[in-house]
């Protein structure tokens, strides 16, 4: 089935249907810990983004290769071999990003999405398919990540990606780039998120049925 | 089989709930009557803001909801006071108007409305203001007006104060007792707090011991650690958390056992927090915390039902 | 380093389980937080076989860096061969319980596969080089750690018992809801904020 789809499609996929944040929920924790503020979201996105395309490559191409007994450990070690890449890549040249985001860079590692793309789709995938999912997991990843961090940073700062938005006399709610405020609004924004979706599901099943 | 217990309270019919909440309002009343003659008219808008936005807040999300208006049943209005109960007054008025709509919406409503919530709605606002505005949450200026006779003078002018709690020598035990200090407007008075409680019990809307725990045991507590007890008891905000929410009927245990475990937890959480944590005082945060060890309180105190549901399951 | 004596240890673990929780104010472990959090037994299974692992993981990480990597010079390899020393740590253990213990086996066993992409135990290994803890406080680390996780677990699992019966609104069943349980009681949780300077 999924080899026929196309690449544009399974992009979409990753970014919309299948969305990893809203729709999957994986990879709470570093949405948790990224979303202080927009820039940190976007920083972990691009970060994961990176891994994922690259690890749905190479355990695409090296599909044939792997024996099904010890598939995971091969995949965790591509994986890791990916973030470890990252994580320097990020402390030579971003190293505000790598104190902010802190231990939550080599922990790109078990961050489920990965491994889960790994086992569901590019083990089973041709290349190119798997880097679309790859990077339309990634993008939904990261633009997931930013609305929640734009949302926080908002409340909890009053800024959006640094800059002042709602001025001096704003009085920020700090609880929102807190620990709690992460849980709280991720919550809340995963509700509202829901509520749209089957409102949506809702119409177009509805317009199914009269056609 | 799929039968469950369901969450307490198990009396939602309205009239009860609305005469139990009447119940709590007119307990309440001392000291409503206190804070506003001590703290003056800024502390009335205070309460009157924190109440109407509750109701409101209820109201909205019932509409929108599409359920029964139930307004009527007077919770909202019993959240909305005891929140601004427990703010100090010269706190500016867009803070009780945030602080009920997170009690209502986010504590209570999200959670399927009055029964549901786990967590008491006022102190979770509270908890969630005091860290998010901390300078708002805790500008405690001395009372406008004293009762009786003090060396405690009081000032017209907005001038901040140290609470009991921040230099304990400062104030006499009758000032403590009577509300002649810099606090929240429903935590200082601790005559009219008594009087409510009194008015509880003697009614029966809530049962001793929570309060007598709670309060025991952070006399007992403190008096270990080298604090004067009565002291101890008498500043912050001991009596009025011990009274008005950790009796709250919806997030405290189901048996008295528990009540006793509930209490004693509080107790200690909150001695704890004043001598070594970063809050000079812990009573929201000891109510939050054992509200969270509830349903685990329930289940240790009532394993016999539990098990027997869920092995038929 | 800390020296170790008895007010340091019982300071370090209320530290680790309730001023720095892995769930309330790290945001470690939250998959298994959520995901395995419907019921008080379950959760506690999963924090048990959580703590069992944090500990032993700590502790082989600790041997793996000091006496392998850095003498190597390879220091740069922690991540890749952490996580690899916890996957093969946790296949170890299920063969070992399957054979030794099998009463702790069925309790646990099907658990221990989830555990392997738990990011409290890379994370507390990594952590413990990070804070250049010794061997000991390595060790008491990851399972005052766990054991944090383990409170946080059955906290959550109690309340979602509890909500089962609520008229939660439809989009916000399931994980929405979780979250924001999660966070009412993390915010609970600050008020133990600074007990350990």
């Amino acid at each position: 089935m999924r080899n026929k789809q196309t690449m544009r499609g399974v992009f979409i996929n990753g970014v919309l249907n299948e969305n990893p944040i809203f729709r999957l929920v994986l990879g709470v924790c570093p949405t948790l810990a990224a979303t202080t503020n927009a820039t940190n979201g976007l920083g972990m996105g691009i970060a994961a983004t990176f891994v994922l395309l690259g690890s749905n490559i190479v355990i695409s191409l090296l599909r044939n290769f792997i024996p099904n007994k010890v598939r995971i450990p091969a995949y965790i070690v591509v994986i890791s071999t990916f973030v470890t890449v990252v994580q320097m890549i990020i402390q030579a040249f971003v190293p505000s990003l790598y104190d902010a985001l802190g231990i939550f860079i080599p922990l790109i590692v078990v961050n489920c999405i990965i491994l889960a793309r790994a086992e569901a789709f590019a083990g089973k995938n041709s290349v190119l398919h798997s880097a679309a999912d790859g990077l339309g997991m990634g993008v939904g990843f990261t633009l997931a990540l930013i609305l929640i961090g734009i949302v926080r940073e908002l409340v909890g700062n009053g800024s959006v990606f640094g800059l002042d938005i709602l001025g001096p006399t704003f009085q920020p709610m700090l609880i929102a780039i807190m620990a709690p405020g992460g849980f709280i609004f991720f919550g809340l924004i995963l509700g509202i998120v829901n509520s749209i979706v089957n409102k949506a599901g809702k119409r177009s099943a509805g317009k199914g049925v009269k056609a | 089989m799929n039968l469950r217990m369901s969450a307490g309270p198990h009396f939602v019919a309205r009239e009860s709930t609305q005469t139990l909440m009447l119940d709590v309002i007119i307990a309440l009343i001392p000291t409503v009557a206190a804070g506003v003659y001590l703290f003056g008219l800024r502390a009335a808008w205070v309460l009157a803001v924190a109440v109407i936005s509750a109701v409101l807040a209820e109201f909205i999300w019932q509409k929108l909801a599409k359920k029964s208006v139930r307004v009527g049943d007077l919770s909202a209005v019993v959240t909305g006071l005891i929140l601004g109960l427990n703010m100090p007054a010269e706190a500016p008025l867009w803070l009780p108007a945030i602080g009920s709509f997170i009690a209502i919406l986010l504590v209570k409503q999200l959670f399927g409305g009055i029964g549901h919530n786990f967590m008491n709605p006022a102190m979770l606002a509270r908890g969630v203001m005091l860290v998010s505005w901390p300078a708002q949450m805790t500008i405690y200026t001395l009372p406008i007006r004293v009762l009786g006779n003090t060396s405690v003078v009081p000032s017209p002018d907005v001038v901040s104060a140290a609470t009991p709690l921040i230099r304990p020598s400062a104030y006499s035990t009758y000032d403590l007792l009577i509300g002649n200090i810099p606090g929240t407007v429903g935590e200082v008075c601790k005559l009219a707090i008594i009087i409510g409680f009194l008015y509880m019990l003697f009614v029966g809307t809530i049962s001793w011991h929570i309060p007598v725990t709670f309060v025991g045991s952070v006399a007992l507590l403190s008096w270990i650690l080298g604090s004067d007890p009565l002291t101890a008891i008498l500043s912050g905000g001991v009596l009025f958390g011990a009274v008005f929410m950790a009796t709250d009927y919806v997030t405290n245990p189901l048996l008295n056992i528990g009540h006793l475990i509930f209490g004693i937890g509080c107790g200690i959480i909150v001695v704890v927090i004043r001598e070594f944590g970063n809050y000079p005082e812990g009573v929201t945060f000891a109510i939050l915390l054992m509200n969270t060890a509830t349903p685990l309180i329930d289940r240790w105190t009532n394993r016999r039902v539990y098990g027997t549901v869920k092995k038929h399951a | 380093m800390m020296e170790f004596t008895l007010v340091n240890f019982l300071l370090f673990m209320v530290n680790c389980v309730l001023s720095n929780n892995f769930i309330f104010s790290r945001y470690l472990g939250c998959c298994p937080f959520l995901g395995v959090s419907s019921k008080v037994e379950t959760a506690a299974g999963m924090g048990v076989a959580v703590t069992f692992v944090m500990g032993l993981a700590s502790l082989m990480t600790y041997i793996v860096y000091y006496y392998v990597l850095v003498p190597l010079g390879l220091q740069y390899l922690d991540t890749i061969s952490f996580i690899l020393v916890i996957a093969a740590l946790v296949q170890f253990v299920e063969m070992f319980l399957k054979k030794s213990v099998p009463a702790l086996y069925r309790a646990l066993g099907i658990y221990l596969p989830l555990i392997t992409t738990n990011c409290a135990v890379l994370g507390v290994t990594l952590l413990n080089i990070s804070d250049q803890y010794n061997m000991l406080w390595s060790v008491l680390n990851g399972v005052f750690g766990a054991l944090g996780f383990l409170l946080a677990i059955v906290l959550m699992a109690g309340a979602r018992e509890r909500l089962e019966s609520s008229n939660i609104p439809k989009a916000f069943k399931g994980f929405p809801i979780s979250l924001v349980i999660a966070g009412l009681m993390s915010v609970a949780f600050l008020g133990f904020t600074g007990l350990v300077h």
